[in-house]
């Protein structure tokens, strides 16, 4: 697993783990890692098997990332940590603090919803990493007014890099992320057995995963502290660092 | 399933970037002339300082108007992001300087900009960094400039003063084979008429004070990142693969992956070479981007209609243009820059160095000055300015003679600059 380079230290530590969605890599995450280690919490911001620096062989169900992640875990002696996901890597949050809900400090699901719906034809031109998959997810990954710019992080375009990212990943990837978003199930029950302290952070304008599609979610979970960004589209971390990184100030208390 | 459609570039360069100001609704982009910007409290600006969060701190760095500037040229070329600096020789100092250091080597095209010639053949080698320069029409020399040390190939889209086209297609498969990215200027074609990173270059720079702006009023550069080049493939690149120490130790290819380039050039070049674009000066690019397809579409239809009168025109030797068959890069230009081959060339006149002269001193609508890619029509004589130190033989080397007459042909109305043409011709030799 290559996991964030200032994530130094990881044995026996308490980490909160990133975990970056569909096509993408650790570097989503590069903004709220560096404050979290400014302020000397453990981090880990992971590349899932078949993302960027990750040579192995990607896998195509939710249940099976997270086993993949548990077994890293174990072998470094990680036994209790919190999980930040966005998108894809929600859900496998959601799987991992449902399965040993007595390791999970923390969730926060970014841009989530259940059940994650992949239209058939997308899934179907993700099968070769078609170009046409990723136009498809970057322009539905951002809301109209973000298509058209003023990024908080300046200089940067944001469609394109998002393009850029997924173009990184290796052939059929995208399609197996697709594949174990469209087919994890049993979403509500597993939010039920919960017992880490979650929160969802939502975009107002997501188009990938809308908000109204996460209302049973929200209902499943115990105590969920709802976090909504007006405005916002479904690349939350791009299209609104600032409030993103508040909002998991908050969950962290820092 | 169907594509999902973009925003096309007449759009992108009105509106990317820019969003309504939120304070007071302010439909144009707001001037940001301000040299800092305050924190809030203490953690945002470590927060900020830190780069875990978005904001501005001070505008050597970066500047909100400038920002929108850089997210919308990012946008018409298909960039991941940009930099504005002072001029288009600051971003081409900063494209090489991010990447290269002492013991490295560049590989250019031999028609070149002066200024850019200037750079890499007097000024850089000062600091180490050598360049080759090599007939990038010929594949087998730049092939065989490439050596241990080359760490960029780097020529202009319409190359000086000849209008030679690169085959960016070419250049970038031979750069690409030896793990080593391509730069592009691409100040005479602009995006309107081509985008060299569709074409396979990794990095692009204007000379914004040309035809992004038009109106003649500031000298500005951008420098764009593709996000293409892998960085990681080649350990020469050290800046980028190697724990920076003048930035937390930060590690820009693990960091930021595809926009490890512009994040370095940034924290590093932007900040400590300092050649920063003022917001008033991004503010009046912005005003120029917001007509360049109008602009570019007269400034093409005018100088098709020159290059036709000039070249059946009696006392025109010849004319040097793309579109032109015995131009000898026709093909190519008819392949890559269907819209047409930019609105600078040359021309000889009949007669010699005094013929010129006259010529040019008998125009009256042409400006007479040094520079290229104003709205208004603009003329040079090479032989006794830009070129003015070279003997008969380095001029014939350069592709000058003394009797050549660069033109950079405006968008006023075409009868009238032909009439202006027509009669600085018959004065040039009488
Ligand atoms: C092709 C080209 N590149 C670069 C430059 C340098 O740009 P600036 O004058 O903005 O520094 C120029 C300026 O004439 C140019 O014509």
């Amino acid at each position: 697993m290559f996991y964030h380079p200032s994530s130094k230290k990881i044995k026996n530590t308490n980490p909160i783990i990133f975990v970056h969605g569909t096509g993408m890599d650790h570097t989503v995450w590069t903004l709220p890692v560096r404050h979290f280690l400014r302020k000397k919490k453990d981090v880990l911001a992971i590349d899932l098997p078949g993302h960027g620096n990750n040579k192995d062989k990607a896998l195509s169900s939710i249940p099976n990332i997270a086993d993949y992640i548990f077994t890293f875990l174990d072998k470094n002696s990680i036994s209790n940590f919190s999980i930040v996901g966005h998108s894809m890597g929600s859900l496998i949050g959601l799987e991992m603090a449902s399965k040993q809900p007595e390791r999970v400090n923390a969730l926060s699901m970014i841009g989530t919803a259940f059940p994650m719906q992949v239209n058939d034809a997308l899934l179907d031109s993700a099968k070769n990493n078609s170009q046409i998959a990723i136009d498809i997810l970057t322009f539905m990954g951002y809301s109209y007014s973000s298509r058209i710019g003023g990024n908080k992080n300046p200089g940067i375009w944001m469609t394109e890099s998002t393009k850029r990212l997924m173009q990184k990943s290796g052939k059929g990837v995208i399609y197996k992320d697709l594949k174990a978003c469209a087919d994890f199930n049993d979403g509500l029950d597993k939010a039920r057995r919960v017992q880490a302290n979650v929160q969802l952070i939502l975009g107002s304008n997501d188009y990938l995963t809308p908000k109204f599609k996460a209302k049973d979610l929200i209902q499943a979970f115990k105590n969920p502290v709802v976090e909504e960004i007006k405005g916002s589209g479904h690349s939350l971390m791009m299209e609104e660092p600032n409030k993103v990184l508040e909002y998991l100030k908050k969950l962290f208390k820092d | 399933m169907k594509k999902p459609k973009d925003l096309n570039l007449d759009t992108l360069s009105l509106h990317a970037g820019s969003k309504p100001d939120s304070d007071f609704g302010a439909r144009a982009t707001p001037i940001y002339q301000t040299s800092s910007f305050i924190f809030p409290d203490s953690d945002t600006a470590a927060g900020i300082f830190n780069n875990e969060m978005a904001g501005h701190v001070y505008s050597r760095i970066t500047n909100p108007t400038n920002a929108v500037l850089e997210e919308r040229i990012s946008s018409l070329e298909g960039g991941i992001g940009s930099i504005s600096t002072a001029s288009g020789q600051a971003a081409l100092f900063l494209a090489i300087t991010t990447i290269l250091g002492k013991n490295s080597h560049i590989v250019a095209s031999k028609s070149l900009y002066g200024g850019s010639h200037n750079l890499l053949e007097y000024t850089l080698p000062r600091f180490g960094i050598r360049t080759s320069f090599v007939d990038f029409r010929k594949p087998k020399l730049v092939k065989g400039a490439i050596q241990k040390n080359t760490g960029l190939l780097f020529g202009e889209t319409l190359g000086n003063p000849g209008l030679d086209v690169m085959n960016i297609e070419l250049i970038s498969n031979i750069a690409h084979k030896n793990k080593l990215p391509l730069l592009v200027d691409s100040t005479f074609t602009t995006p309107y008429l081509m985008k060299p990173f569709d074409l396979g270059a990794d990095l692009v720079f204007h000379s914004a004070t040309k035809f992004l702006s038009g109106h003649g009023v500031v000298i500005g550069g951008l420098l764009v990142d593709s996000g293409k080049f892998d960085w990681s493939s080649n350990g020469l690149f050290k800046t980028l693969n190697e724990p920076y120490k003048g930035f937390h130790d930060m590690k820009f290819v693990d960091e930021f992956g595809p926009s490890a380039f512009i994040n370095r050039a940034r924290k590093e070049g932007a900040r400590d070479f300092g050649a920063c674009m003022s917001p008033h000066t991004a503010f009046l690019i912005l005003q120029g981007l917001e007509t360049l397809s109008l602009r570019m579409e007269k400034h093409i239809s005018n100088t098709r209609q020159i290059v036709d009168f000039l070249s059946t025109h009696e006392e025109v030797k010849s004319v040097s243009y793309p579109e032109l068959s015995d131009h000898p890069d026709y093909d190519l230009a008819k392949k890559i820059l269907p819209r047409g081959s930019g609105a600078v060339f040359t021309f000889e006149i009949k007669g010699g160095y005094e013929s010129g002269k006259k010529f040019i001193e008998s125009l009256n609508i042409f400006s007479h000055l040094a520079n290229v890619g104003d709205a208004k029509s603009l003329v040079i004589h090479p032989a006794s300015t830009t070129h003015h130190r070279m003997d008969k033989a380095a001029l014939r080397k350069a592709g000058v003679t003394e009797n050549t007459v660069r033109l950079s042909v405006g968008i006023e109305d075409i009868d009238d600059l032909k009439e202006d043409l027509q009669e600085a011709l018959k004065q040039a030799n009488r």
